[in-house]
């Protein structure tokens, strides 16, 4: 197939999922046939009446949601890859799903903060903490600020240890779940409270798709273009870590997909960022869709989302390993 | 104008008069007494303290607990309940729920999720009055709340806690008699073990460790349903920590504790045979003596139901059996079932 019609039709793919997605769900009262009765016919009766709440305020509010979620997590993993040059980054590498955990926790056992704030502060504490023990005078060694991450994961994970071992068996398996991953709860309200800073982050990092092919390439030739590497990198690290807090917060943990789908789309278009980078959104987007609408439809209750990420992304992780097709610095 | 005009008016014969003036009594107190009854608004406060208000009984409940179902069986609302927890159909509850309900038996009612997993659209197209789900699971809850449908939210952590669920579900579905019945039986049948033991002193009494199935160090303490079942029974709770409902000990602890008798939880991992048989715990007065119990199938003795009271009976026999070795536990278990929903299982 032609290259340019292949990228044209990875863009489009999202509008046909997204219609499709909304006639799909477990409530097997409520068929195609339905939904397009009810959204064609100007006679609303309670039947009527019940297919459009439910397409409109369950549905739709779900399908955008988690779009932007599979956006802004492969997108970000994409970005954090190109920085660490490392292709085994993902968007939890700087202990942000460790700390939004905590924090999850720390609400779903006392209530004090709610919910989604605690785990989105929680989240950007542990980067932040992870950034400053990584600092050493005006510079950031890539290294030291992955094992920062890992030793603030490790903090976060003994809070989170802590809170568990204190709590009731009710409020731990509720903790146990958020990990799990938490889409079917999605609503308008909590789309409304992550599409700014999730759009925002994965528009500067859209734009920024040509500075990451030059930090891929190291701080040298990062300086050689005339950028402040420590300064691109900083704002590489806040961007993403804004885009993955928010998506946590009102998600829970979605796992695999930050680490897997960038994988996906360099198999697809190659590793140069310029191309990339806004098909990481829209592939990663796609991507979270067809995941969620298998966890709606296959059964009439709900399945955690990361079981499926999960099932799907590390049987082609692995299949990626095994064939040598980690594309990462050939660009 | 007077009686004496108005009744031949009526056209009714003088010996009739009386019961006319009764009739009329009657209906001047019972018209205003129904339409009260009727234009007053249901309400019960949930184990979150918030207050449930509805025009008339409720209808159509999604119960997505199965201690509570239980309830609803009990108080024999069937034609209410319109969708169940997925455990009914998935555990070992399925076959006694298939024998109370055949759209269970059918698989034909709906299980939208557990209480854990919620799948908001299947709650939604049910079209609820009412859904009934754990205190704890706050994001459920407000994803139901928010859409207009009322959430009864359920936290027990005492015996005590199960009368109110009843209570309230009598309440909401218009059967305070039955449940009322069904309170005042159990209270009866717990003041009948109780009675026996009036006269025992608190040192005489046994103390208990419970374990449950999660693993040996694994109890429950004070300000629980454990505690209460053991408290009620007339033995000792062996773990005196307050407002414990849940908690991993320390084996040391345990051995210093060293409990006459030990309760199992339901366990398929381990029998008492294996409690007695473990190297650790022989010190411990209940092993050397073999008072190591289990209680029997979770839906027999559930402590989040109305049926603890069998779990009570075991434990006292088991505790004091020369007081009790007159009660004969099948007997007991066969009424008790008998009793709280009506049928035999």
């Amino acid at each position: 197939m032609n290259n340019r019609l292949f990228i044209a039709l990875l863009y489009i793919m999202p509008f046909p999922l997204i219609l499709i997605s909304l006639f799909l769900g477990p409530t097997s009262s409520i068929g195609y046939e339905d939904v397009l009765k009810c959204f064609s016919s100007a006679n609303i009766d309670d039947t009527c009446q019940l297919t459009r709440e439910i397409v409109l305020n369950v549905r739709l509010p779900r399908i955008l949601l988690t779009f932007l979620i599979g956006a802004a997590l492969t997108i970000s993993g994409n970005s954090l890859q190109m920085l660490f040059k490392n292709p085994l980054v993902s968007p939890d590498i700087l202990g942000l799903s460790a700390g939004a955990v905590f924090g999850a926790a720390l609400s779903l056992a006392y209530g004090i903060i709610p919910l989604q704030l605690s785990a989105f502060v929680f989240g950007l504490l542990a980067v932040f903490m992870s950034y400053l023990i990584s600092k050493t005078g005006n510079t950031v060694s890539t290294i030291t600020l992955i094992l920062s991450g890992i030793i603030i994961t490790g903090i976060f994970t003994a809070f989170l240890s802590i809170v568990q071992f204190l709590t009731d068996p009710f409020k731990l398996q509720s903790i146990v779940h958020w990990t799990m991953g938490n889409l079917h709860n999605a609503s308008w309200e909590k789309l409304q409270s992550s599409i700014i800073p999730i759009s925002v982050s994965v528009t500067f990092l859209i734009i920024m798709r040509w500075r990451l092919n030059v930090i891929a390439l190291g701080d040298e030739e990062t300086k050689s273009v005339g950028l402040n590497p420590h300064r691109q990198k900083l704002l590489i690290i806040v961007l993403t870590t804004l885009a993955t807090s928010s998506s946590v917060a009102v998600s829970g943990m979605v796992v695999m997909v930050g680490l897997v789908v960038p994988h996906m789309v360099r198999m697809l278009i190659g590793p140069d960022n310029i191309k990339a980078q806004p098909l990481m959104a829209v592939v990663g987007g796609s991507f979270l869709l067809i995941v969620d609408n298998l966890c709606r439809t296959v059964s009439q209750y709900e399945i955690p989302i990361s079981i499926f990420t999960t099932l799907i992304g590390a049987p082609f992780f692995i299949y990626l390993i095994k064939k040598g097709k980690v594309i990462f610095r050939e660009m | 104008m007077t009686n004496s005009t108005v009744i031949p008016l009526l056209g009714l014969k003088k010996g009739n008069r009386s019961i006319a003036v009764i009739l009329a009594i009657i209906i001047i107190f019972i018209t205003p007494i129904s339409s009260h009854a009727k234009d007053t608004p249901i309400k019960v406060i949930d184990f979150r303290g918030k207050t449930l208000t509805f025009q008339k009984p409720v209808s159509r409940i999604v119960c997505l607990i199965e201690s509570a179902l239980s309830g609803l069986y009990m108080l024999k609302q069937h034609d209410r309940i319109v969708a169940i927890p997925k455990v009914v159909y998935d555990g070992e509850v399925f076959k006694h729920y298939a024998m109370l309900d055949n759209r269970i038996k059918n698989k034909t009612l709906p299980s939208p999720g557990n209480w854990d997993f919620v799948n908001i659209e299947s709650v939604i197209a049910i079209k609820p009055d009412l859904v009934i789900i754990w205190a704890s699971q706050k994001e459920a809850i407000k994803s139901l709340e928010d859409r207009g449908i009322p959430v009864y939210g359920v936290f027990l952590s005492s015996i005590d806690d199960v009368y109110k669920e009843i209570t309230d579900f009598g309440i909401l579905t218009n059967s305070q008699k039955r449940a009322k019945w069904l309170i005042d039986y159990t209270k009866g049948e717990v003041s009948k073990i109780q009675k026996r033991l009036v006269s025992m002193s608190m040192q005489d009494r046994k103390r208990v460790y419970f374990m449950w199935a999660q693993g040996t160090l694994e109890t429950s303490c004070g300000g629980s349903t454990v505690d209460d079942l053991i408290r009620l029974s007339g033995a000792k709770n062996a773990c005196n920590l307050p407002n414990t409902e849940h908690t991993t000990v320390n084996l040391e602890t345990l051995i210093r504790w060293n409990p006459d008798i030990i309760v199992m939880w339901v366990n398929n991992k381990k029998s008492p045979q294996d409690v007695i048989k473990d190297p650790q715990l022989q010190s411990i007065k209940a092993i050397k003596t073999k008072q190591v119990y289990e209680l029997p199938e979770v839906f027999l003795c559930d402590l989040w139901t109305l049926k603890f009271v069998y779990a009570v009976k075991l434990l006292a026999k088991w505790s004091y059996p020369d007081v009790f070795k007159d009660i004969d536990l099948i007997e007991q278990k066969e009424a008790m079932i008998k009793n709280l929903y009506g049928v035999s299982i």
